[in-house]
């Protein structure tokens, strides 16, 4: 370590310090802001102490990122990892200089597993060579923010791109990571949870993108879809098809809103979180974790011993009302949610919350692609909207058949809203600063407890 | 049962609907209920025939750059169709890249140049356009409000593009930007209306925030299909969304 590094280190190391102890605030962009302004070359000097897996893609990378980190800790690694939310250069580079990396117990090199914001990956890649990309989906996302799905590849390519020696672990359902043009090893995981005799194949849905061959960029043909624009896929113009998968889903038994039970590669599992698309977070950190050599076992255990982790879809007590707030942000999140939803056995009402601020993404034209007349297949009772931008979204669920809601111009109403529903049952879905609003409201009405 | 019903052309759906443009579709299948008429909808994309006699609306959505340079080379072998139904004062809404398409060419982000099919007379260039005396280099992206100079009506939407679109001969603005900044930035039109034609960059999209718009374009398609009735007065007895 170079005399510069070690003043950038411990610049940023006391900047932390003050920054948490003394100001109680949270973050660790300051201190990466620091580190790198004393030393710009910090992330490379640093590398030598641990590997790193970087995690990228659209929706589920927090998730994802925060099992790899218990699957790989149930294998006897230290792990680093970032917070949630800080997966820019800043706060990464903040994460890696303030945190004390003690060795393995199973006496291998530390790991630093990263969430990565896509256009951040090849400031990271470049700066410390990762021994893996593990890339989760690429869907829409405010495009107003984040750009096309071809673009935002082509970035995470340009990281890879720095790091040919890396493993490129990505989810083979997803027909763009069949793309890109780098030298690296390539492994897939996917879902072959159907048999070929109930193959009904089909083509997606015309609210899903990324959905053109690599080959001759027709529209592929889905032996079967898990949800969005992915599923097995083959090419009806020539001999292109999903590759070969090296971990698998082989079996969903139940799917509800609280759990989910399933097979990857033999191995029952449970989770403790609704959704088929968490499922696919669980199975990429099954693969990582068998990557680098975890047990199924053990990464049994490590699912199993930390339900808490699965707190993104968060369950509080409203008087009667059992309320449980999902974020949505997104056309293929929506859809993921509402698909969640369908599996809710008892009678539930819907309160949709929709701001339009830098956070949420400004353009709320992305609601029109969600699906809300799927609703209609579900037990919902009432619905009713919300927050800064109710207006469109009244529109939307009333345009999808929904014409009696109740209609929240003012967050500060979020108590009386849940509790004038008819069922025990709530469901919030809430864009990201509408959550935040809607956090705020609880916690002044005393539902909730402590910050965010 | 309803006893009228239009035929709905949802040109490229599922390579050009990047914005929430099927929105439009909701939208005016949500005002024909209404007024007992149905929609029947079909996807015309790559490799598909486009019959100009088989359709009472067309819609031709927006998309992203890499799904656009497909859909252009393809748009070429239904180009004739689409002018004769154009033409035929075919009832169409072209939403940014759809709208780009229909005319000259549009240069994208990068520089490259994609042929339109040049049945409409507007051209589009991008945002490093040498010519452009405001805002080079910068996406045009925020709310936009317009005003319809032929009816007065106003329209609220959503605009992000980097594109420039400067209107043909023979071609009329959408609207007059009120707030925001519209096809190019510079003379204050926004979309395009050419015989039976809209064109915009609005997402929002712009049949689910302007019914007034939406009614209109549909009071069209029906008239032309049934004219023995008188469509625009069914379309004033049911409720209009604007926001
Ligand atoms: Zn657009």
């Amino acid at each position: 370590m170079t005399l510069k590094s070690t003043i950038a280190r411990a610049t940023a190391k006391s900047a932390y310090w003050f920054l948490h102890t003394i100001l109680h605030r949270g973050g660790t962009s300051l201190p990466g802001k620091l580190a790198v302004s004393i030393d710009p070359n910090i992330l490379t000097t640093i590398q030598k102490d641990f590997d790193l897996v970087i995690v990228t893609g659209t929706n589920g990378k927090t998730l994802t990122t925060a099992l790899i980190t218990r699957v790989l800790e149930a294998g006897g690694y230290t792990v680093i990892t970032n917070p949630s939310g800080s997966n820019m250069v800043q706060g990464i580079t903040g994460t890696l200089v303030t945190t004390k990396i003690k060795p393995s117990p199973n006496g291998k090199k530390p790991i630093a597993v990263l969430e990565v914001d896509e256009a951040n990956v090849e400031t990271i890649a470049a700066a410390i060579k990762p021994k893996m990309f593990v890339l989760t989906n690429l869907f829409r996302d405010q495009l107003d923010r984040y750009g096309e799905i071809y673009t935002t590849y082509d970035k995470i390519i340009a990281g890879i791109n720095h790091a040919p020696e890396a493993v490129v672990l990505a989810n083979g359902d997803s027909p763009i990571f069949l793309r890109g043009d780098f030298p690296n090893k390539r492994k897939y995981f996917g879902f072959n949870h159907i048999q070929a005799a109930d193959y009904q194949p089909e083509v997606a849905p015309i609210n899903t993108d990324g959905i053109l061959s690599p080959t001759d960029d027709s529209v592929l043909t889905y032996d079967f879809i898990t949800y969005a624009n992915l599923g097995k896929y083959f090419s009806a113009t020539d001999d292109f098809a999903r590759p070969k998968l090296q971990y698998q889903v082989t079996h969903v038994d139940t799917l509800t809103p609280r759990y989910s039970t399933f097979n990857i590669d033999g191995t029952p599992l449970r989770i403790e979180i609704g959704g088929l698309y968490n499922i696919y977070n669980a199975l990429t950190a099954f693969a990582v974790g068998r990557e680098f050599n975890v047990t199924p076992e053990q990464i049994k255990t490590a699912f199993e011993s930390n339900a808490q982790i699965f707190g993104r879809q968060e369950a509080i007590k409203v008087e009667d009302k059992d309320v449980t707030i999902v974020l949505i942000k997104n056309p293929v999140g929506t859809n993921s949610v509402i698909d969640m939803m369908k599996t809710e056995k008892d009678d539930f009402s819907l309160l949709t919350l929709l701001n339009a601020n830098y956070a949420d993404g400004i353009d709320t034209s992305w609601i029109w692609d969600a699906e809300f007349e799927k609703l209609h297949d579900t037990n919902m009772k009432a619905v009713a909207t919300g927050g800064e931008r109710y207006q469109d979204l009244r529109v939307r669920l009333k345009m999808a058949g929904f014409p009696d809601q109740a209609v929240y111009e003012d967050l500060k109403q979020i108590v009386t809203a849940i509790k004038a529903f008819p069922t025990r049952k709530v469901y919030i879905a809430a864009t990201y600063t509408a959550m935040l609003q809607l956090r705020e409201q609880l916690g002044a009405a005393g539902y909730i407890k402590g910050g965010f | 049962m309803t006893d009228y019903n239009i035929s709905v052309a949802h040109l490229y759906g599922n390579l050009m609907n990047t914005y929430g443009d099927y929105g439009n579709i909701i939208a005016l299948t949500y005002y024909a209920k209404q007024i007992g008429v149905s929609v029947n909808y079909q996807l015309v994309s790559l490799g598909d025939h486009f019959d100009n006699e088989n359709f009472d609306f067309v819609l031709f959505g927006g998309g992203q750059d890499y799904e656009e340079t497909i859909v252009a080379k393809d748009l070429k072998n239904k180009a004739q169709q689409i002018k004769q139904y154009i033409e035929n004062d075919g009832p169409l809404l072209a939403v940014c890249g759809g709208f780009q398409l229909l005319g000259h060419y549009m240069v994208m982000a990068n520089g490259q140049k994609v042929d339109g099919i040049g049945v409409m007379d507007h051209y589009t260039t991008n945002m490093h356009d040498q010519k452009l005396t405001v805002l080079n280099d910068k996406r045009l992206t925020g709310n936009i409000v317009i005003k319809n100079n032929d009816t007065d009506e106003t329209y609220h939407g959503f605009e992000n593009h980097q594109g420039r679109t400067f209107l043909g001969a023979g071609e009329r603005a959408l609207g007059t930007v009120v707030s925001g900044n519209g096809n190019n930035g510079m003379d204050k039109t926004e979309g395009v209306i050419y015989r039976n034609v809209y064109g915009s960059y609005f997402h929002g999209p712009i049949f689910t925030r302007n019914g007034n718009l939406a009614k209109r374009v549909l009071a069209t398609a029906l008239s032309r299909k049934y004219p023995e009735i008188d469509w625009t007065d069914k379309l004033n007895q049911i409720e209009t969304e604007t926001f």
